[in-house]
């Protein structure tokens, strides 16, 4: 069992005095280029429309719901962080009862569509919904309504908390028994030893998910809307066909607001020790007394930010098979139309998930490994693709098509334009896994196969990539899920007749055929269960 | 690389095949933009491609998301056909100048209410504005006939509206037209201060009324047909202004054939199918709706569509004073327009 934990490990910065090679600032510098395209069309197009940007920055219009977006942001991104740092301790850290299914489950809330899930718990939890008419014989007249800024708290950190579990879970994985092992001789209790060891060395991976749940709490739509708080997206919505000027300015904004906060995080997480250690075999703690608590902690989630809004859904899918229909094409007369739609997701979202992570490699390893002005560019750039809402990158990718020169055009509604859409709009998510991927390669092994005369590539293939390969399936998995789900983007830009599980809930949803809706729903998340298994709980086991 | 791992990109190659196989687009097809869902009118679209043998190609989506792509793709816009289910979404395309003018012959079928002065556009179905009640909660014969009669203090927080929803704007530019704007923006704050509840769209408040969280909600009718379908139990109903209300107003789904279109011939055979008896019929059983064109009758249990307030003057101005609207709807003290 080596470890070089106990030596100090000179580290990511083991590059940082040698200028990058050019190969490396190339592909990066294309990188920027391409997720920079929906920055770029509102940067055009917010000029273009003439001035009063300040001005619309200014009023109270944007400032106010400015206001509650940063709030709620900030918030969510915060408990999600707590939720998914002690999930994924739990899960890969302890002999928790359970913990395999518990590893495959709780990522899969991510892959709720926030504007079917939130309507799905809205029935499950408002007032005069099914859990009030199950504790109506129990005597409990009346549930709190679930809404405002505190019902829009609580649905986003249950749908979000996989963005922190996910890859502090695969971090975990590396992380070296022995670590713990010294600090427990050493008489630290297991909480003494998680604080010194365990939360150094997850620190990276946790500010990296939270920093997703923080742009994805500001850019959603589905969910604030339909729990009535009203932020920043909810006024981009309401002016994106009459006041477009507005509609530009506030989405800049957002987009802008991105970059600045993907900028202080990146100064923050500068200023950490980047000692990573890496081992063979995690050690798994005992939870002892703590077992029952900890199994009620993951069960309760489960139950919360999957169980109910499945259990929603299956009660309406159930109910609207039974009563079966007549209508030409319901699905739950014909159930098997959903099958061309759920390859098409899985399709979609398989290469959407691989090209992601090859796309924002190059800057991952640039920004890990060497101090760049690029560097920072190309990862504000590709974090702000997330911040903006879908519609933005749809009409973004619209406009740069159709204006391109040549034979550009003929990509437009095409598969590979909608998936280019969604590496765009979800890199930052493979981005941020893999930079701690990469920061986790210790330095000194790339510097033992240098001596040793590998050559680069052979280097990166045979020494980097599979030490780096848990985390980049982390993201690529972050991808696949955000994928499967995403609607505006894929409503405008596949090719027509391209139908996906989420277009064909959002089809059913919109005069609320709520059976076609639950059906579809359903299968969504049985897929995205398991695509997770194959792609990122079955791998990210391999090296046990 | 274990076997295991070598079976993935294997995996991956496939997926791409398959999905690239899945979608053959035909550039003969007629393309049809509809911002009327896959579920209510899907079945309709491939009735006229078995009756004509016109090949289409669908893109569903929200009408007013897919009016910003008309207007984005521009000359080059795929679309030959915009089916709308907002006439604000409309208006903002025939103010750009996207629209071609429909054929005489095709607007005649309608009557002149519901279609556009300059033939840009036809309505093929129409939606009343209700409002839908929980009778648990609500005697009907407690419900008012106008709807400027929720701003009565017996209505304190026991109203649904969707303030940023589509629908709603277009009432509200019927009442500007009918009662004036001043008039207008009094009920509005009015409105506003009788702290009604806020909610996403028409589906959110019949949900709400029907589960009891509040007792009635300004709507579109046809949504609560739905909920009763899903749901035969559910105890929500809808309330029908009185005829002239502006609160009655009827809000015509509408078809139009773009400006850049080279198939416009198979694009007028559209949208005479939508006018046809046949599909009229559709709209009546399927989907609750009132048929515009001369000629089919209303689902029963609805009240005759020459009884009901159909859009003053000019139905135009739902789209072109839509701005104007929303400023007036947000400045009333409405949240999150």
């Amino acid at each position: 069992m080596a470890s070089t934990a106990s030596e100090p490990l000179p580290l990511a910065g083991a590059d940082a005095a040698r200028p990058a090679p050019r190969w490396l600032l190339a592909a990066s510098a294309l990188a920027a280029l391409l997720f920079a395209t929906p920055l770029a069309y509102l940067v055009v197009h917010g000029l273009a429309e003439g001035g009063g940007l300040t001005a619309t920055w200014a009023s109270s219009r944007t400032l106010v719901p400015l206001a509650r977006s940063l709030g709620l942001g900030a918030a969510v991104a915060a408990a999600a962080a707590l939720l998914g740092t002690t999930l994924a301790w739990l899960v890969v850290r302890t002999d928790l009862p359970g913990r395999r299914t518990a590893g495959l489950l709780l990522p899969l809330p991510l892959v709720m569509p926030s504007f079917i899930a939130a309507f799905a718990l809205l029935a499950a939890f408002a007032p005069g919904g099914l859990l009030a008419r199950l504790l109506v014989p129990l005597g409990v007249e009346r549930l709190p309504t679930v809404d405002g800024f505190w019902g829009a708290f609580y649905v986003l950190t249950l749908f979000t908390y996989p963005y922190v579990y996910l890859p502090v879970a695969a971090r975990l994985g590396q992380l070296p028994a022995a670590l713990e092992e010294s600090a427990r001789l050493l008489g630290r209790g297991p909480a003494g030893a998680f604080r010194s060891v365990v939360l150094p060395q997850t620190a990276g991976a946790v500010w990296a998910g939270a920093l997703l749940v923080f742009l994805y709490t500001i850019s959603d739509f589905g969910a604030v809307q339909l729990l009535r708080f009203h932020t920043l997206t909810s006024s981009i919505y309401a002016a994106r066909v009459f006041d477009r000027a507005t509609a530009l300015a506030q989405s800049l904004l957002l987009g802008a607001l991105a970059v600045a906060v993907v900028a202080v995080e990146r100064s923050v997480a500068g200023r950490r020790p980047a000692r990573l250690a890496h081992g063979s075999r995690p050690l798994r703690i005992a939870l002892g007394r703590w077992k029952a608590p900890a199994a009620i902690l993951v069960a309760g989630v489960l139950a919360l930010a999957l169980l109910a809004p499945v259990g929603v859904l299956a009660f309406w899918a159930l109910r609207g098979t039974l009563a079966g229909s007549t209508r030409a094409a319901a699905l739950v007369a014909d159930a098997g139309s959903l099958a061309v739609p759920a390859l098409n997701t899985a399709a979609m979202a398989a290469l959407a998930a691989v090209l992601a992570v090859v796309a924002v490699l190059p800057v991952a390893y640039l920004t890990a490994r060497h101090r760049s002005r690029l560097a920072a560019g190309a990862n504000a750039v590709i974090v702000g693709g997330f911040a903006l809402p879908g519609l933005v990158v749809a009409l973004a990718l619209t406009f740069w098509t159709l204006q391109a020169p040549g034979p550009v055009g003929v990509l437009y509604q095409t598969q590979a334009l909608l998936v280019f859409a969604y590496v765009v709009h979800f890199g930052s998510q493979a981005l941020r896994a893999g930079q701690v991927a990469v920061a986790a390669i210790p330095g000194r092994l790339e510097d033992a196969a240098r001596t040793l005369g590998a050559g680069r590539l052979r280097r990166l293939l045979t020494v980097e990539l599979p030490l780096a390969l848990p985390g980049l399936l982390a993201g690529a998995g972050l991808v696949l899920l955000s994928t499967m789900k995403e609607l505006p983007a894929t409503l405008l830009l596949a090719p027509p007749g391209f139908e996906t599980l989420a277009t064909k809930i959002w089809n059913a949803t919109e005069d609320a055929f709520l059976a076609d809706a639950s059906l579809a729903a359903l299968l969504l998340l049985l897929l995205s269960g398991v695509l997770t298994w194959l792609l990122v709980v079955r791998r990210g086991d391999a090296p046990e | 690389m274990t076997r295991k791992t070598a079976a993935l990109p294997l995996v991956f190659a496939l997926l791409l095949a398959l999905a690239l196989a899945g979608c053959s687009r035909s550039r003969d097809a007629l393309t049809i933009y509809s911002g009327r869902a896959q579920n209510l009118v899907g079945p309709l679209l491939e009735r006229f491609n078995q009756d004509t043998g016109i090949a289409i190609d669908v893109k569903y989506g929200d009408s007013a998301e897919l009016a910003l792509l008309i207007d984005e793709e521009g000359d080059r816009s795929p679309a030959d056909v915009f089916f709308s289910q907002s006439p604000g979404a409309t208006g903002f395309l025939a103010g750009k100048a996207r629209l071609a003018q429909l054929d005489g012959r095709l607007l005649d079928k309608v009557d002149q209410r519901f279609r556009n002065r300059d033939g840009r556009w036809v309505g093929v179905s129409g939606r009343q504005r209700v409002l839908v009640y929980n009778t648990e909660l609500v005697q009907q014969r407690e419900l008012p006939d106008s709807v400027l009669d929720l701003t009565d203090a017996r209505w304190a927080g026991k109203v649904a509206i969707a303030p940023a929803n589509g629908s709603f704007q277009d009432f509200v530019t019927a009442m500007r037209q009918l009662e004036g704007d001043g008039a207008t923006a009094a009920w509005l704050q009015a409105m506003a201060r009788n702290r009604p509840r806020t909610y996403a769209n028409n589906n959110a408040i019949v949900e709400a009324v029907g589960r009891g969280e509040v007792p009635v909600g300004l709507v579109n009718h046809y949504y609560n047909y739905r909920f009763l379908k899903e749901n035969p139990g559910t105890p929500s109903r809808n309330h029908a202004f009185a005829g002239a209300d502006a609160g009655a107003l009827v809000i015509p789904a509408t078809v139009s054939v773009l400006a850049g279109s080279d198939k416009s011939e198979q694009a007028a055979r559209f949208v005479e199918f939508l006018l046809s008896p046949e599909a009229q019929r559709y709209f009546s059983d399927e989907t609750f709706e009132y048929p515009l064109a001369s000629g089919v009758p209303a689902a029963a249990g609805l009240p005759p569509l020459d009884t009901l307030r159909s859009p003053p003057s000019d139905l135009d101005q739902l789209g072109g004073g839509l701005q104007r609207t929303i400023e007036l709807i947000r400045s009333s003290g409405f949240d999150g327009v």
